[in-house]
């Protein structure tokens, strides 16, 4: 019988974890203030550090998904690294949100997003998908 | 059907539609500045030249000239650019915005910046009703009066109004900041179910489950920090608010429902 889960993490949707789940070093350099508009933290302001099924975890809004966080964060600095993480998972595109845009994106748009400069557009090219076999009905 | 006016412009039997989807290519293109002169375009056209220019033409700064307080001006712009508007857009003027920062050398009409997801919004005028509608990211400034609902269904950023807020403002508000320094009418935060509104003038009344809250040193910080990025001087003393958390609690609902406003 097939496993049903109720929970949105964004392991279940990949497949699998990603290394800067696990790997504190791999999100360490990345720069908050220059990934965001303006003159502090603007959006990332609301990002804050939680919990999903007991583990830390930072939530993607672009694919409403948990990302949970495995190495040991600093103490008094869940917040900074809940938004380094997140940040790392949507420069690099690894974001299942963004990862849809692809195939479903239906308005020209940059893939990934206000952080990466120079990122490729989507959405150009949009055509619906066609059901085989229907057709649509006289009127 | 489709028809056409005196001016040009082409409807649609449904109304206000520009069938036309090419962009009309008038922008003024200098290096990464570029001038939209809006006079004679529809909103359709206005905002496929805007799309054209700061997605391919790599524009990182774009003025858009006599808005004429045409609706549904920038919206859904994803990419991080500066966006100026000399004059007064109207109705919905830059939702849906992700990344850009945003300057209006006028007034604007309802719902500015709804669901807007990041970057900024600063209004030199008053701003209409609903201003900030569902906002989930960035900050949105105004520095004359809003109208009514001001961050209705705000689930994140922040609204800071220089003058006064209309009836209702934070009405349903589930997360996020509002900073109103005149006086707030009538339902201020009701139904709110999280989220802060800090007011410095006089309060008609609170709304439903909306309660003072003690300001502590992140406060000041967060306040502080706003003023100063924003230019906007020295902040009033201000009251704090936030949700009694009698009328709606979270922790009694589906899981699921949570993750919806985050």
């Amino acid at each position: 019988m097939a496993k049903r889960t109720v929970a949105i993490d964004a392991e279940a949707l990949a497949g699998h974890s990603f290394p800067y789940q696990h790997d504190i070093s791999l999100v360490e350099d990345m720069d908050l203030m220059a990934a965001t508009p303006g003159g502090d933290l603007n959006w990332l302001e609301d990002i804050l550090l939680l919990e999903e099924d007991g583990t830390p975890a930072v939530f993607d809004r672009y694919s409403n998904s948990f990302l949970k966080i495995y190495f040991d964060i600093p103490e008094g600095r869940g917040d900074e690294y809940a938004r380094k993480v997140l940040m790392t998972h949507l420069t690099t595109g690894n974001s299942y949100g963004i990862q849809l845009k692809e195939k479903h994106c239906k308005f020209h748009q940059v893939e990934l997003g206000p952080w990466v400069a120079d990122s490729k557009s989507v959405g150009d090219n949009y055509t619906p998908p066609v059901l085989e076999g229907w057709e649509a009905p006289a009127h | 059907m489709a028809g056409l006016t005196k001016s040009g412009v082409v409807y649609d039997a449904r109304g206000l539609v520009e069938p036309d989807p090419e962009p009309p290519m008038t922008a003024e293109i200098d290096g990464d500045r570029a001038v939209i002169d809006a006079t004679e375009l529809t909103t359709r056209k206005i905002n496929l030249e805007l799309k054209r220019i700061v997605y391919d033409e790599g524009v990182n700064d774009v003025t858009i000239v006599n808005p004429g307080s045409k609706h549904s001006l920038g919206v859904g712009i994803l990419k991080r650019c500066r966006i100026t508007f000399e004059g007064s857009p109207g109705w919905y003027a830059c939702g849906l915005i992700d990344g850009p920062e945003v300057q209006i050398n006028g007034r604007v009409g309802w719902a500015l910046g709804e669901n807007m997801m990041s970057g900024s919004i600063v209004v030199e005028g008053p701003a209409g009703s609903l201003t900030g509608a569902a906002l989930r990211g960035g900050d949105i400034v105004v520095k004359g009066s809003v109208g009514a609902r001001t961050g209705i269904d705000q689930k994140g950023g922040t609204i800071i109004t220089l003058g006064k807020a209309g009836i209702n403002t934070g009405f349903m508000m589930q997360r996020g900041r509002q900073i109103i320094c005149g006086d707030a009418n009538d339902g201020l935060g009701d139904s709110m179910y999280d989220g802060f509104i800090y007011v410095g003038g006089r309060i008609a009344s609170l709304g439903v489950d909306c309660v003072p809250a003690e300001m502590d040193e992140s406060d000041h910080e967060f306040i502080n920090r706003k003023f100063e990025i924003y230019d906007l001087g020295t902040p009033p003393e201000l009251q704090k608010f936030e949700c009694g958390k009698v009328l709606h609690n979270y922790d009694a609902l589906e899981p699921s429902e949570r993750k919806l406003v985050l």
